[in-house]
């Protein structure tokens, strides 16, 4: 078998193939026994007539399909070996001459990783977002712990005011005309807590329990009931209840109340180990991400179609996955959002990109610096997760797949690239007051 | 005298008659009206080879209907040919 690599460009390599007869042969022979039963010859039993006399029959092509199927596969797989490429899609086949007797040439085409251009990627100039967690912060996790745990008091002897919890009924008429949604009794509403429209809970302000009280609104202009948009509105309301929060003392008793722990001072720490916990978290995300940003600033690289079309697939799927979480499917969201499946496919085409992206990119950078994974390291982190699910490791081994260890070594590249990004890069450090508004980053190319 | 090709009219090709190459049987269609002699002396000067003996069948024609007309297909007549262990094979056989 003769294998020869005749071009590379566009991120397309074409393998040329020429099959010697003998190989071509026993591919037919292979291709006879596969195929023998399709084949009814009078005289015989499906799949008990002689070949030859099946080529008499049918010609001496019924068999060049299969074998072709049989023998290019391999010889792809070898062109693949001797020619170190890195396929992204399926070989599309070519087939030159296929004749008994005679050589077969054939020709694969197939979209090749692309190559990637990178420029810097040592030193990398990140900013690190760094937040120290204070006392400050824990009071106030604390104090929100507090209001979640509070006490609901009635009070009888006084007007509403704000902070207090009203249980009200209501009715609201535009032009003396009830509305849809504008109707409800038992309502439990924190007055100053924003939750309805402006204007309403301030009007509520003041109120004795039993009393009733004709308020006027007006819906705001872009209010999302678009019928009601801008419509002046009264409201009848009766306050049926009126509570008072009771804030719990902060002290030993509560700290047993909310948490497994004794002692007020032991509930603050621990608060405050998940402050840090979450700060780290955040910290080292958006490092992760600055830096992947930097990297792909640096890189050039002509993604072919393919590889960005099977992640949006991806993409797509876990979107889907997500949907039927919720209890929804493909269909019904896009009616809802009155999306096209185009519309929606174009949605994830830019993330789609980056993720290729910045995995090839990270890839490159694991090429150049010849980062590895050993069997011995993926072996220690499936111990560690075998000690998380509480199994021996040999058991645990068991019960994974090749896949699933396959995707155990690529977390670990992908922990060691960063690493070594990150101990190259210049790191700059720069305070953010707080950490909480920072919302999670996602880590792009986290899923390589 | 009649001619060898108008007495072995054409082989008879089945699993059963591949199988019985290896005991130098080999099986034709046959004259309807041919003897034994006849057919050996006839496979004998079309492939060259020597005959041992000829075994022969009369096969008769199946009965068919179309609608409620009633037909039957011709009857004829399946010779087992036997070689003799010194004479060479039909090579029209072995091709296949």
């Amino acid at each position: 078998m003769k294998i020869s690599l005749e071009k590379i460009e566009n991120n397309t390599a074409v393998l040329k193939f020429e099959v010697d007869e003998e190989q071509f042969e026993q591919a037919m022979e292979q291709a006879y026994r596969k195929d023998a039963k399709k084949f009814a010859i009078p005289g015989f039993r499906r799949g008990k007539a002689p070949r030859k006399l099946i080529e008499m029959h049918y010609g001496p092509e019924v068999f060049y399909e299969s074998a072709a199927e049989i023998i290019l596969p391999q010889a792809y797989q070898k062109g693949v070996q001797q020619y170190h490429l890195e396929p992204v899609d399926q070989p599309a086949y070519d087939i030159e001459q296929i004749e008994k007797g005679k050589p077969l040439i054939a020709t694969a085409k197939v979209v090749v990783s692309p190559e990637v251009k990178l420029k810097e990627y040592r030193g990398l100039e990140v900013e690190k977002v760094v937040y120290n967690v204070t006392e400050e912060d824990v009071e106030k996790e604390l104090k929100a712990l507090q209001e979640k745990n509070a006490r609901l008091i009635a009070v009888e002897d006084r007007p509403s005011q704000k902070g207090d919890v009203a249980v009200i009924d209501f009715e609201g008429r535009i032009d003396g005309e009830p509305f849809e949604g504008g109707k409800a009794e038992n309502y439990h509403i924190e007055i100053g807590s924003g939750a309805l429209i402006d204007g309403f809970e301030d009007q509520i302000e003041g109120m004795n329990p039993g009393e009733t009280r004709e308020i006027n609104i007006t819906f705001p202009g872009d209010y999302k009931v678009e019928s009601l948009a801008g419509k002046q509105a009264t409201f009848s309301v009766t306050l049926k209840e009126l509570k008072k929060k009771e804030l719990s003392p902060l002290d030993d008793e509560f700290a047993k109340d909310v948490s497994e722990f004794d002692t007020l001072e032991e509930l603050k720490i621990d608060i405050k180990n998940k402050l840090e916990q979450r700060a780290k978290t955040i910290e080292e995300g958006s490092l992760k991400s600055a830096i992947v940003d930097k990297l792909m600033e640096n890189a050039e690289v002509d993604i072919p179609h393919v590889m960005i079309d099977r992640e949006i697939d991806r993409l797509i799927m876990d979107f889907v996955y997500n949907l039927k979480m919720r209890g929804l499917d493909l269909k019904t969201y896009l009616e809802s959002t009155k999306m096209t499946p185009q519309e929606f496919r174009e949605k994830f085409h830019d993330r789609a990109h980056v993720n290729v992206k910045s995995s090839l990119v990270l890839q490159e950078v694991a090429k150049r610096e010849d980062i590895k994974v050993s069997d011995e390291e993926a072996d220690e982190e499936i111990q560690k997760y075998a000690e998380m699910s509480k199994k021996t490791a040999d058991e645990y081994k068991k019960s994974l797949k090749p896949e699933d260890i396959s995707r155990i070594k690529d977390i670990i590249l992908t922990r060691k690239i960063f690493d070594f990004l990150i101990s190259n890069a210049k790191i700059t450090e720069k305070k953010l007051e707080d950490a909480q508004k920072e919302n999670d980053n996602p880590i792009e190319g986290e899923n390589m | 005298m009649k001619d060898p090709h108008d007495i072995i009219l054409r082989p008879w090709i089945t699993e059963k008659t591949m199988d019985m190459k290896k005991d130098k049987k080999y099986a034709f269609v046959v004259d309807k009206f041919s003897n034994k002699t006849e057919i050996k002396n006839a496979v004998e000067s079309i492939f060259g080879v020597k005959v041992e003996k000829v075994n022969t069948i009369n096969m008769r024609g199946k009965r068919k209907r179309m609608g409620v007309h009633t037909g039957k297909r011709p009857d004829w007549k399946k010779a087992i040919v036997t070689l003799r262990k010194d004479s060479k094979e039909i090579e029209f056989f072995e091709a296949l």
